[in-house]
């Protein structure tokens, strides 16, 4: 196990590099292509060549590789892996902030909204599934079918404004325009969108749109499994042996069916931040994904390498906690 | 999110409204508005919080809350009335000698003295500083010495120090007077000085400026709570080391939303009393939902299609004219933009003192007499295609097809739409002048003195001036203006320029900006300044 570990731990090496190489090559790409994105800072106003130059050398775009279409520009992206790696240094943006501290305040937000929506989908997704698989054919398991169709066939950025719109500003008004509802509700949790003021609760809808269309892929991934292993040749076994029927879904069916479940979930975290980039914008959540649009709107190169970076980490991170989570849900898999 | 200086309206006064919708009637002549409360504001995330950096709107919003200039601008006329400066005094224009009140402090105590003026210039100008601001210094002596370039246009080799580490223009005279020697004579130099680039900081500001820029050691009537909030919300609460008149609320809080459509919903949710920036495609909504609570006036960014007058093609007016001629701007207003721009008939923003209207002889349509011009010019090219040059994403492609169009229409000439390149690049080919063809570009002024609207623009080799017009009879008359004996001399001498522009057009002026914010309930009293836009420490609420 421990070896398989370190095995998995040194492939991450390559895949980093990789991807930072071809973050590097696509940012260098877009300014060699668009432009100085320094020069749009001042708009129509033309800036003495002097202040644009040095403003431009502090913001790190000065590198005349920038200039040279289709330049890979090698020796910008040396120096950028030695600060990152040597230094810890990840640059600025263009208000001349680290990017440190940039993730650094955003990271608990978005860690938050991952967490509900994971939390969301896993509860909801699971019990549903279990719920519809048990007995395929009834109400419920039609009920979960077809409104699992509805979730996935609407993109996440139409779902998202449509709840910004209809739960958090119209139903939400009502909401506040009643004095029994506590304000924890009506302000908090039925806010259109994130609010200082209640860092939690603001954020469980977002974090539940955010969840919505992995929680219908969920349901239905457990409703298959169920339905396959409750005719499987162990689960008639345990039955035959006169278990509770209890111990047999709880125990030896839902172990088994939630091995491809695990699995979506894990590989689902990555989906659910690329998702984190719509729905933070959508409801104004100061995180990880609103950071990532923001900057590439504006070009700011060293902040897309940065935090895309540490989100393919935690991408690797997740994918290797799900692999050592099979061992732990089957025991016929082993790590050598 | 371009930089904006200011912009002219008047004071929105809704009170009379208000009290009727809540049925009371009882606060009625209370036009002075109350003090008390908590103003929640919508803002996107400023660049800066230091005088020197911040020159984003957003980030202006809250600067001229944290800090306070020499002059500021009266809420209705934009006229400049001295603030921090007991007086602006010149006899030639160029030697400005200012003296301040006495018994201003920053908030750590520090005093608000010549020196604190002098430093925050230099510190700006500085090119190594790279700060947005320094741009603005440009006019004040010995700038060329602070500011460096790198020999060999970009890289290897680094930039050199600059020449001179302060401005050899400032002078302290004594504690509380210094003088100021601009490179040329400048009638209109005190009206520049009310932009926060021109605030004073600290010396415990410019030590740590990293530091100050998180927790601002202001010297206005609020003071920063806690500190910026990055991309979540900016505290300002009042500051009692303010000695001039104090801010209505007591407290503002600035919600900063990367979105407007989030910004707008979380107005609708009733989390925010004033909203500045309405997304388009709400605006018709917001108007009639709430339309005694919305503000709106024609400001004064500016939209232009400028000529490339480097190009044999334009080189005669005739043909400017003619296709100035065949654009039906309020149509265009009307289709594409739901009426929130207002047509341009001049090149100064009509809200400015000395403003004409239809300045431009060619800006209503008249086919008939464009036809004529353009016959009277030799026609156009045969065969050859009329290129139109927008940024890419910005939403410009709409409503310069339908300028295409109308050209199209009237004259038969057929034309091409570029609109491919993001903004860094668009501006980039402004700058090299490499437009093959008519172009799409704004202008905001930077002080309320018309010369801000012209020079820029039509000077020849002046930094902006995109068409690469040149005109030796209105640079002269500039000039003339420039070093007027005051303000109010010198504007015959710039009208007189604008209406050279009228009748050249070395770009087609297409309209102004209509300044559009919407207030909740609980506002009393909604102030919009003149130059500086929606002044929030002016802004009341309602008391219970």
């Amino acid at each position: 196990m421990g070896r398989y570990v370190i095995r998995r731990l040194l492939q991450f090496i390559p895949t980093v590099l990789g991807t930072m190489f071809l973050l590097h090559y696509i940012t260098s790409l877009a300014i060699q292509f668009s432009g100085n994105p320094v020069r749009a800072l001042f708009g129509d106003r033309t800036p003495p060549p002097a202040l644009l130059e040095a403003i431009t050398e502090r913001l790190g775009y000065g590198d005349p590789c920038l200039d040279q279409r289709g330049n890979p520009c090698f020796g910008l992206f040396l120096d950028r892996l030695q600060n990152i790696f040597f230094h810890f240094d990840f640059g600025i943006n263009l208000r001349q902030r680290d990017v440190t501290d940039l993730v650094a305040d955003a990271l608990p937000f978005t860690l938050k909204l991952l967490v509900i929506a994971i939390v969301f989908e896993a509860v909801v997704g699971i019990a549903a599934g279990v719920l519809a698989g048990l007995r395929g054919g009834s109400f419920t398991d039609y009920l979960v079918k077809i409104s699992t169709v509805f979730v996935i066939s609407v993109p996440i950025f139409v779902l998202g404004v449509v709840v910004r719109e209809f739960v958090g500003v119209k139903f939400g008004n009502v909401l506040r325009g009643q004095e029994w509802i506590p304000d924890v509700i009506s302000v908090g949790v039925f806010a259109p969108v994130f609010k200082q003021e209640y860092p939690l609760a603001s954020l469980i809808i977002p974090g539940m749109v955010l969840g919505a269309v992995s929680l219908a892929t969920t349901a239905r991934l457990t409703r298959t499994s169920i339905m396959e292993n409750i005719r499987a040749d162990y689960v008639r076994t345990a039955r035959a042996k006169g278990l509770t029927n209890k111990r047999v879904i709880g125990v030896h069916t839902l172990r088994n069916s939630l091995i491809p479940v695990i699995t979506f979930l894990g590989v689902d975290i990555g989906a659910a931040m690329a998702g984190a980039v719509v729905t933070e914008t959508i409801f104004n959540v100061p995180g990880i994904g609103r950071l990532v649009t923001f900057s590439a709107r504006t070009g700011e190169s060293s902040v897309v390498v940065g935090v895309v970076t540490m989100l393919v980490l935690v991408v690797l991170l997740a994918n290797l906690l799900v692999d050592i989570l099979y061992a732990v849900l089957d025991p016929r898999i082993r790590y050598e | 999110m371009r930089g904006k200086f200011l912009k002219v309206a008047v004071v929105a006064t809704a009170t009379a409204m208000l009290a009727t919708a809540c049925g009371g009637g009882s606060n009625d002549d209370e036009s002075a508005g109350k003090t008390g409360g908590t103003l929640k504001v919508y803002n996107a995330e400023p660049a800066f919080l230091t005088p020197s950096g911040g020159d984003d709107e957003p980030s202006l919003y809250v600067i001229r809350q944290l800090y306070r200039g020499l002059v500021k601008y009266n809420a209705q006329t934009s006229a400049v009335e001295n603030d921090l400066a007991e007086s602006v005094e010149s006899t030639d224009q160029k030697l400005w000698t200012i003296k301040l009140k006495s018994g201003y402090t920053f908030d750590n105590g520090e005093p608000v003295n010549a020196d604190s003026f002098i430093r925050s210039w230099n510190f700006a100008a500085y090119s190594p500083n790279a700060q947005n601001n320094g741009y603005f210094m440009k006019r004040i002596a010995g700038i060329k010495d602070v500011q460096s370039q790198d020999p060999d246009g970009d890289g290897p080799q680094k930039a050199p120090e600059p020449k001179a580490k302060e401005l050899a223009g400032l002078k302290k005279v004594d504690d509380l007077t210094f003088t100021v020697e601009l490179e040329a004579p400048f009638s209109g130099f005190p009206t520049t000085i009310g932009y926060p680039g021109f605030f004073p900081m600290a010396q415990a500001c410019v030590d740590d400026i990293a530091k100050c820029n998180e927790t601002p050691i202001g010297n206005g009537p609020y003071k920063i709570d806690g500190s910026w909030q990055h991309n979540v919300a900016i505290n300002l609460v009042r500051s009692d080391s303010w000695k001039g008149d104090a801010g209505k609320p007591d407290r503002i809080e600035y919600r900063i939303f990367a979105d407007v459509d989030a910004g707008y919903a979380a107005f609708q949710g009733g989390e925010l009393d004033v909203m500045y920036t309405l997304p388009p495609a709400r605006y018709k909504e917001a108007k009639a939902t709430y339309g005694d609570r919305m503000f709106e006036l024609a400001g004064d960014s500016f939209t232009y299609v400028g000529f490339p007058l480097y190009m044999d093609e334009f080189k005669d007016k005739k043909i400017r004219q003619a296709i100035s001629l065949v654009i039906d701007r309020q149509s265009i207003i009307d289709a594409v933009f739901d009426g929130r721009f207002a047509p341009a008939s001049g090149f100064v923003a009509p809200s400015f003192e000395g403003a004409r209207p239809d300045v431009c002889k060619y800006c209503q349509k008249d086919v008939e007499k464009a036809k004529q011009l353009l016959a009277e010019a030799g026609g156009w090219p045969a065969g050859k295609k009329l290129t139109l040059w927008a940024n890419a994403g910005a939403g410009h492609d709409q409503w310069l097809q339908a300028v295409g169009d109308q050209i199209k229409a009237a004259l038969g000439i057929d034309y091409e739409l570029k609109v491919n390149l993001q903004f860094a690049e668009y501006l980039e080919t402004a700058d090299k002048k490499k437009f093959t063809g008519l172009f799409r570009l704004g202008w905001g002024p930077d002080y309320p003195f018309m010369e801000t609207f012209l020079y820029p623009l039509y000077g020849t080799g002046a930094g902006s001036n995109n068409s690469g017009y040149s005109n030796a009879e209105f640079d002269a008359l500039m000039k003339e203006g420039d070093s007027a004996a005051s303000m109010q001399a010198a504007l015959p001498s710039y009208q007189k320029a604008e209406d050279i522009l009228g009748e050249e057009l070395p770009v087609i002026p297409m309209w102004w900006r209509k300044e559009a914010a919407i207030y909740s309930e609980n506002v009393d009293q909604f102030v919009w300044n003149a130059v500086a836009d929606a002044d929030y420490g002016a802004t009341s609420l309602k008391q219970n």
